[in-house]
């Protein structure tokens, strides 16, 4: 249900996309985007996904529960929060192990602490990339600045 | 067509970011997947590990029409929004209409991080502030649309994505405020 809700809904905005496109050049090109993402993405899309099925029957679910389950509380956010920076590789090693952990029994806060960490702070990320491209001193500041975000992310999750 | 060409910090670089389908990214996913195989092979036998991947292979076909529709709507939006046009708007913001420019441009600029960091060093470069530039990482890691859409949406509940991005909306700005309120304090 929930994927043919989401397919839907996708559906709708390719199809607003196609016409603000306009012309007949612009769809060609944002097709060629399309037919390279593809070729890009699909091998790594495979390969994460059985990794999810993996993960959730490797995850000791009984370990999960404790830690990252729905009575963890704020040290489940912390955790969860903490794991996300370690995390190693790109998006979907994060998503697929997030998937595995959410069949397993982690909680809905402990995720969204866990995600929010990964994609703001995530090591991989910030030694490959952005040391890279913003220096060292950017990105001092800005975790210095912006490391609460996880928990005030989790923190309310825990509250809805 | 000539008009998109025509944006001068565009490379040619493909809208993913990606120029190789084995990047660093892929052979981390490799070993991690590969780990896991061992393991559940050594814990529940190898017709466990084929068991599981037909599995997710069905369900990876379930969602295949979503995720090219979000290949599309990715692909798309690098034509629709220049990075030239992008650069202009986001090195002049200023205030709080720079923030929300920079907001919504790291929610919708697609591609990954060795996309979105050096198109920030751009924008650096063309004299955004530090408070533009973190609220612009800061929106593209929580709900870039790539990462949301193609990738979150694949893996995870869309409720749970949803939540997700409900809870992250402000923060992006929560973050650019405070820097801005942090480098007033630090440079007076």
């Amino acid at each position: 249900m929930n994927i043919i809700i989401g397919t839907v809904v996708l559906m709708a905005l390719a199809a607003w996309v196609w016409q603000r496109l306009a012309t007949p050049g612009n769809r060609e090109a944002a097709l060629a985007g399309t037919r390279r993402m593809v070729l890009m993405n699909t091998p790594r899309l495979i390969v994460a996904l059985i990794s999810a099925g993996l993960f959730a029957e490797l995850l000791p679910e009984e370990v999960v529960r404790t830690y990252l389950g729905d009575t963890s509380g704020v040290t489940g956010v912390l955790l969860g929060a903490g794991l996300g920076v370690l995390t190693p590789g790109g998006a979907f090693v994060s998503f697929a192990l997030a998937a595995g952990a959410s069949q397993a029994g982690a909680s809905t806060a402990v995720l969204v602490a866990y995600i929010t960490a990964w994609a703001l702070f995530g090591l991989t990320k910030l030694i490959a990339e952005e040391l890279a491209f913003l220096g060292a001193r950017f990105i001092a500041v800005r975790v210095a600045l912006t490391f609460p975000l996880p928990l005030i992310a989790g923190g309310v999750a825990l509250a809805v | 067509m000539s008009d998109v060409k025509a944006d001068e910090t565009s490379s040619s670089e493909p809208p993913t970011g990606r120029t190789s389908p084995f990047d660093s990214s892929f052979i981390i996913l490799l070993v991690v997947a590969t780990g896991a195989s061992a393991g559940v092979a050594f814990t529940e036998g190898p017709g466990r590990v084929a068991e599981i991947a037909a599995s997710y292979l069905g369900f990876l076909a379930l969602l295949s029409p979503k995720i090219l529709c979000g290949f599309f709507i990715a692909a798309s939006v690098s034509i629709l929004v220049p990075r030239e046009m992008l650069t202009r708007w986001i090195g002049a913001g200023s205030g709080a209409r720079g923030l929300l420019i920079a907001c919504l441009a790291g929610a919708l600029v697609p591609g990954g991080p060795s996309m979105i960091f050096p198109l920030a060093a751009g924008f650096r470069a063309a004299g955004a502030s530090l408070a533009v530039l973190i609220t612009f990482v800061t929106a593209w890691s929580l709900y870039g649309i790539n990462r949301t859409v193609i990738w979150e949406m694949s893996f995870l509940h869309i409720d749970f994505v949803l939540l997700r991005v409900l809870i992250c909306l402000p923060l992006p700005l929560l973050a650019g405020w405070f820097v801005a309120q942090v480098m007033r304090q630090v440079t007076r």
